[in-house]
């Protein structure tokens, strides 16, 4: 009886616990808001001004936009050391975790959406917390842009939008476990394969003239000196035309696939490094 | 030992060690930035042939020497996913159509995808070159982990990365730990019998252990380097440490955004070199500054001799060869993809490429291991 019992629960996986996820402090909180907003700002400021179309989209802005990013990232970490949100074994996961997205990002051959970089963001910010998943983004997406050639204006714009991926995976609620808490993973990685495509589509443009498709007559170009909302109007329909069925379906289906073949592995791997590295815990003696 | 004939001279140097590891490493991201710099399948080719080589005439018996192989069938994966999602996802961009599949029409509004159809012999090449040139670029790594002892490098660590000790030991051991890894499942599967059954069941049997096991590994490894004092700070006052962690930060941040505009060429040139090279002063000065502070004696420290130069001096050639070279055949070591032709090997960069297989003939041989003596020990007397 008492084997039969014991499978049953083993059965019953849950993949670690959950409720263990890193908790973020009120400094760390502060940080990653304020790099965000920043972050937003660096999307959306074509349009609050007008900008002229030019065949180099962010050409003048990026590398400073990249410099930025740098001492951010450094500011999460410390933030994050000194509130025992992470600790030097964490730092060691940050680098292996890097390497291995590095080494995912190339198999994907980027073809059709199939990008195989976020779901080990989505899974690793899931353990570690917003701020390290923050941090994994960006550190991830500048690796493997150094291994498939991807260096170019748009390099600092992909780290912002997979930190917060990461970041946003960290501050799904704690207390989903087992199946639901993939169907929550799952999901959350379906709605951010929508929402990179969006932000990533934004990059590009405001610095485009006549965009158009065939099979919709209507005016779907940047116009200089609009109002916000009806430009963000005009992009949202030309997002919708031009990509959401497309490429960002396929990194959907992607992130889908993956989290539900390799989550519940990774999940339970990656809890139980965190466990055994025991972060944030002070000893304790004589009990 | 110091001054015999040549001859004893030639035996003292032939006489088996392993060599220092930081010089594989050197001759491993030499051979790896030269195949960065390629497209031509011939010239990757004979990277990889000549990688293979000197990793098997020169690797040991350990566990991460051995499993070198599974980098040959990564390597492999990564071409066959490339083209073959060339294949599956719209293949035809170009004009020579090799292979008329059905396609499975999609609505106007799935932009940018397409579901077979006609492949042309363009789109198929271009996945091929990209696929051969990282898989040449795994393959290198994979030799580095194989031929250098990832402990002794941990031990060869300059004393400045001493106070992140534990982070470093764990990044450097986790990947040639996951090679064991997958070796010591893969064993146990074996002998426990029964290795059929479902393929999800075979996933979770062999990625679950392989890896906790290397996880696992690597961090007892850091927690037993830890309660031996390694990584503590010592007798550093605050500011010292604050001084020299800033010094080291401001540097890497600098060669980061030096090599970003490095590779990026729309960006102000002021930050490609000239920052590149100030971060790098900067990280190194707070290398040394942090290294001073740090007092550790070695046992049996791992020193640079003649074989160790040789090994970093071929693979620095390597990647010197294909750099001074890129000027003379600029379109054979990037094969058009618009005009298709065969492509060609021109002498320069080949002669650079088969530089990088002298470690084969100019190193001493790896020293035997105790297993190896324990295996001949047993067998002699099973005999």
């Amino acid at each position: 009886m008492s084997t039969a019992q014991e499978l049953a629960t083993v059965r019953k996986r849950t993949w670690g616990r959950a409720d263990q996820a890193v908790r973020i402090g009120p400094r760390s909180a502060v940080v990653l808001a304020l790099a965000s907003a920043a972050g937003l700002m660096m999307f959306v400021w074509p349009l609050l001004v007008r900008v002229e179309p030019q065949s180099m989209q962010h050409g003048p802005d990026a590398p400073f936009v990249f410099i930025g990013i740098l001492p951010i990232l450094i500011i999460v970490v410390l933030a994050e050391l000194s509130e025992g949100g992470m600790d030097s074994k964490a730092l060691a996961m940050l680098g292996v975790l890097s390497a291995v997205n590095a080494a995912l990002r190339p198999l994907g051959a980027g073809t059709a959406g199939i990008e195989t970089v976020f779901f080990m963001l989505v899974l690793s910010g899931r353990v570690f917390g917003a701020g390290f998943g923050f941090v994994l983004g960006c550190t991830s997406l500048f690796a493997s842009a150094l291994l498939t050639a991807g260096v170019g204006p748009w390099l600092p714009f992909q780290m912002m939008c997979s930190a917060w991926i990461g970041m946003g995976a960290g501050l799904l609620p704690r207390r989903v476990t087992g199946k639901a808490e993939i169907a929550m993973l799952v999901a959350y990685g379906i709605v951010v394969a929508y929402v990179f495509g969006f932000l990533m589509n934004l990059w590009f443009w405001p610095f485009i003239t006549g965009a158009e498709v065939p099979y919709h007559d209507g005016h779907i170009s940047y116009v200089p000196g609009d109002p916000v909302l009806e430009n963000l109007h005009r992009f949202a329909v030309f997002t919708l035309l031009t990509s959401t069925a497309g490429w960002d379906t396929g990194r959907a289906i992607t992130n889908t696939v993956a989290i539900l073949v390799l989550g519940p592995a990774v999940l339970a791997t990656l809890r139980r490094a965190a466990r055994r590295a025991s972060y944030g815990r002070k000893p304790t003696f004589g009990e | 030992m110091g001054a015999g004939s040549p001859r004893a001279r030639a035996a003292a140097y032939f006489l088996p060690r392993d060599l220092h590891p930081g010089a594989w490493w050197v001759w491993t991201l030499g051979l790896a930035v030269a195949a960065s710099r390629t497209t031509n399948p011939w010239l990757l080719l004979t990277i990889v042939a000549v990688v293979c080589h000197v990793v098997v005439v020169r690797r040991g018996e350990a566990p991460w020497a051995m499993a070198f192989r599974i980098y040959l069938v990564l390597g492999a994966t990564i071409v066959a996913l490339r083209v073959g999602f060339r294949l599956v996802f719209g293949g035809a961009e170009g004009s020579t159509i090799v292979l008329r599949l059905p396609e499975i029409p999609l609505p106007a509004w799935a932009a940018g995808i397409r579901l077979f159809g006609d492949v042309s012999a363009e789109s198929l090449l271009g996945g091929l070159y990209d696929g051969l040139r990282l898989a040449t670029m795994v393959i290198c790594l994979g030799a580095g982990n194989a031929l250098a002892n990832p402990k002794r490098l941990l031990k060869a660590m300059p004393p400045a990365l001493y106070e992140i000790g534990t982070a470093v030991t764990v990044a450097l051991s986790v990947f040639p730990q996951l090679a064991e890894s997958v070796l010591r499942v893969r064993q146990a599967r074996k002998l426990r019998g029964g290795t059929g059954g479902r393929r999800f069941h075979a996933l979770r049997t062999i990625v679950i252990p392989v890896l906790e096991d290397a996880l696992d590994r690597s961090l007892r490894l850091a927690a037993s380097m830890d309660s031996r004092g390694y990584g503590r700070s010592g007798t550093a006052r605050p500011r010292a440490r604050f001084t020299t962690g800033l010094l080291m930060i401001v540097g890497l941040g600098g060669v980061c955004v030096g090599i970003y505009a490095t590779l990026d060429g729309s960006t102000p040139r002021f930050l490609a070199l000239p920052v590149l090279l100030a971060g790098l002063a900067v990280a190194l000065a707070g290398f040394r500054l942090a290294g001073r502070r740090v007092r550790r004696t070695r046992y049996r420290p791992d020193r640079w001799r003649a074989a160790e130069l040789v090994v970093a001096a071929s693979g620095v050639a390597v990647a010197a060869a294909l750099f001074l070279t890129s000027g003379v055949d600029p379109t054979n070591l990037n094969p058009s993809l618009t005009a298709l032709s065969w492509p060609l090997l021109s002498w320069p960069p080949l002669a650079g490429v088969l530089l990088g297989v002298l470690p084969a003939f100019l190193t001493p041989p790896p020293e035997p291991t105790d297993n190896a003596d324990v295996a001949d020990a047993a067998e002699k007397v099973t005999a």
